[in-house]
């Protein structure tokens, strides 16, 4: 189901954690506070990089700054939803501690997998309300990250836009724009850049 | 202690699609007007290209009154209240959702206003759906011609003409009602995909047009065309080409400099003298709590909140609630059922859409499946849905698609899966004929309360047979459709009935009866006749289509009534 994951060199456990938090401090947007502990946004990166992989199709959720985009998120515009999500963080932690022995970032994608399809399948317990639902939070903000404004943090270099092939926000659209199978050059710019007109 | 304010001839409150328009007709009439709207000015410049600021978190405007009163849900008078939402679907702002609607400005059918009787017409006194309470509208559809086209006018509606005065035109819809004149402006440029559609609905007998939309199809009044920049449903237009009551019939209003804007007011009692009559209306503002006396009170919040004011604002004449004392307020409630996320009809192509940009009312429809087009003989409901295609599509909502049966929801397969068909499909609108019935109504909520220590609205609205068949129906004829256009694949998702509803009618219901009706056939109370109410809160069927330009004809119509006879009102 995975084939790529053998070609990822972040694979190995231990090795994950620390490497991947490096780039979240070096963006483009202006810098934020970190608002997670580094051991729950090791989970998170862990989560999301097997949600949408790095692999010959471009680059994943982990490279594009979703978890930046989370992390931000909790920070702000989702602050009241914190408590639950971190108590979700820390379900799935135990989760592999209690099957495997080590956090959920240490272990290897074969095990993260089974561990996520069990929540995906609402096999898990220890989730509030149920595991599934914690499941599809992540993907949904996952998706939010890897395909959002990077004003936000994630889709860094515009990897989700160009991963879909949508073309980025524009300020005015000929006809041309709208026919069917043409390809539509993509403007690589985000609203944040739109100053005076869309700004932020 | 409230702070007395100099009294005024007519308080209104909300400045939304309903309160924004009757503004109009009573400030150029030269009433003095005092407008209470809870949210404040948006500047456009501040309106953004981005789906996680307009779609994922809904908008944040400055004020939050509507997200605080979320109404709660439950199936039946008795089963548990479902979890509640945190997001209303409505916003707090001068011009309300019309800065963010979808702007599509439908008049209903002629049917619609009359479905009861022409239904027994035609099928039978057991047409009716079992258990509803539909009555037919006290006006017809050419009553509510004229102002029909005085909004169509006034605020600017794109479109093209199917009837007019009787002359059929193929170009527009038509089954319509027929209309005095052409629309104001040509319809919204077609697009390739919706070009695809049309000539897939022609290859099935059906007859395509393009809908009507309050956006400018060119310059309007000084306001220019629209961009087509793909940040219409649920972003406000800055460049004004949206028509929302923001940039037309409020800022006309206010040249009359007979109406006065109170913003961030958050309206709590409309107050009712011991003769039964209104006297004004209380407000908190900036911490502190106002009476502004008027000579009559016009109610343009929403459904949920017309509802909820009329019931909090207890007084000796009204001890069950303001205009309730037939026990008729929140009763006749229904939201509509409309299929999209809900319900939805998806298709997917081989080949890329690009619906990116342009705006929902950038769409094409028919309506050959809607109202009584077609004969129901055998089908167990009566109406209809209009079946809607159009553009404006996200990034984050292209790649939440769903996957066919054909990819997991994650992982590298998920990827490669949405690579190729993110682009590739999309969902159509369908908005079906909805009516209210005995068990589906608002009240007030026993267990939740907004800030202020008042309760919440609470929706009663469990499924229905006439409208569950309805949509079935509606579904299968949209999965024609978009397999005569080259879909390969196509899911129907299964329909649940409306919770907290953008198109939500009734509860404060305009008719002749007052014993089943709360407000006569020009907008006003049966009880206090100096309270007129504004929204599709007065309405009592849906029509399979939008609410909006119905809403705003309605709302001028009461305006104007006020306006010439306003001795004998304002007393």
């Amino acid at each position: 189901m995975h084939e790529e994951e053998k070609d990822q060199g972040l694979s190995r456990r231990g090795v994950i954690g620390a490497a991947s938090l490096i780039p979240l401090a070096a963006l483009g947007a202006p810098a934020t506070k970190q608002t997670f502990q580094d051991r729950h946004l090791r989970i998170i990166e862990a989560f999301v990089d097997r949600m949408i992989p790095s692999d010959e199709h471009g680059p994943g959720a982990r490279e594009s700054g979703v978890a930046t985009y989370i992390d931000r998120s909790f920070g702000d515009a989702l602050a009241a939803e914190r408590p639950s999500f971190l108590a979700g963080l820390e379900a799935i932690d135990a989760l592999a501690r209690s099957k495997h022995g080590a956090p959920f970032a240490a272990l290897d994608p074969v095990e993260m997998d089974e561990i996520l399809t069990a929540l995906e399948n609402n096999e898990s317990t220890g989730f509030s309300p149920d595991s599934r639902t914690f499941f599809y939070r992540v993907r949904q903000l996952t998706l939010e990250g890897m395909f959002g404004d990077p004003f936000y943090g994630g889709n860094r270099a515009f990897a989700g836009w160009d991963l879909i092939r949508y073309p980025g926000p524009r300020m005015a659209v000929s006809a041309e724009d709208q026919r069917l199978r043409e390809p539509i050059k993509p403007l690589r710019t985000s609203a944040a850049n739109r100053a005076g007109r869309h700004g932020h | 202690m409230a702070i007395k304010l100099r009294p005024v001839d007519v308080a209104v409150i909300g400045l939304g699609a309903a309160g924004g328009v009757a503004v109009l007709p009573l400030a150029r009439a030269g009433l003095e007007v005092t407008a209470l709207e809870a949210g404040t000015w948006l500047d456009p410049r501040t309106f953004k290209p981005d789906e996680i600021h307009n779609n994922v978190r809904g908008w944040p405007s400055s004020v939050q009154k509507a997200n605080r009163e979320v109404p709660t849900v439950r199936r039946s008078a008795t089963s548990a209240t479902l979890p509640r939402g945190t997001v209303h679907a409505m916003m707090n702002a001068v011009g309300g959702s019309t800065l963010h609607y979808w702007a599509q400005s439908w008049r209903l059918s002629p049917w619609d206003f009359q479905a009861r009787t022409k239904a027994i017409e035609r099928y039978g006194a057991g047409a009716v759906p079992a258990g509803s309470t539909l009555e037919d509208s006290p006006l017809t559809y050419d009553e509510l011609e004229p102002y029909y086209d005085l909004v169509e006018h006034e605020i600017g509606v794109s479109g093209k003409a199917g009837n007019i005065q009787g002359k059929i035109d193929a170009n527009g819809n038509v089954y319509e009602g027929p209309r005095r004149r052409e629309f104001p402006m040509p319809a919204l440029r077609s697009t390739g995909f919706t070009e695809l559609m049309a000539g897939a609905a022609k290859q099935l007998g059906w007859k395509p047009f393009r809908p009507p939309a309050a956006i400018n199809s060119e310059e309007y009044r000084g306001r220019p065309a629209c961009v087509f920049h793909g940040f219409c449903s649920r972003g406000g237009c800055h460049i004004q080409a949206k028509n929302s009551t923001a940039v037309t019939t409020i800022p006309e209003a206010l040249k009359t400099k007979r109406l006065t804007v109170v913003d961030r007011a958050h309206v709590t009692r409309i107050v009712a003298g011991t003769d039964g009559r209104v006297t004004g209306v209380t407000y908190l503002r900036g911490g502190r709590e106002y009476f502004q006396p008027a000579k009559a009170v016009l109610l343009g919040s929403y459904t949920y909140e017309n509802t909820r004011l009329l019931l909090l604002s207890r007084s000796k004449p009204y001890p069950r609630g303001l205009s309730n004392n037939h026990g008729q307020v929140g009763r006749h409630y229904f939201g509509h059922w409309v299929g999209y996320s809900n319900g939805g009809v998806l298709g997917l192509f081989p080949f890329d859409l690009n619906v990116w940009y342009g705006t929902p009312a950038q769409g094409m429809v028919v309506d050959d499946w809607a109202d009584d087009n077609f004969d129901h003989a055998g089908l167990g409901f009566i109406g209809g849905a209009n079946l809607h295609v159009f553009n404006e599509m996200h990034p984050i909502q292209s790649a939440s698609m769903d996957t066919f049966g054909r990819a997991p929801a994650w992982g590298s397969r998920w990827k490669s899966f949405v690579r190729e068909n993110a682009g590739r499909w999309t969902a159509a609108h369908i908005q079906t004929s909805s009516f209210p019935y005995e068990d589906n109504f608002l009240d007030l909520d026993p267990a939740v309360r907004d800030p202020l220590g008042d309760p919440v609205c609470r929706i009663t609205c469990g499924p229905k047979d006439n409208e569950m068949r309805t949509f079935e129906f509606a579904q299968k004829k949209m999965e024609l459709w978009y397999r005569a256009a080259g879909a390969v694949e196509v899911v129907r998702r299964p329909m649940t009935p409306p919770g907290v509803s953008t198109h939500a009618y009734g509860g404060t219901r305009m008719g002749d009866n007052p014993e089943t009706n709360v407000v006569n056939r020009w907008g006003f109370s049966h009880e206090a006749p100096n309270l007129g109410i504004l929204g599709a809160s007065v309405m009592g069927a849906s029509g399979a289509r939008n609410p909006t330009l119905t809403v705003q004809a309605l709302s001028w119509r009461t305006a104007e009534y006020l306006a010439k006879n306003w001795k004998q009102i304002a007393g």
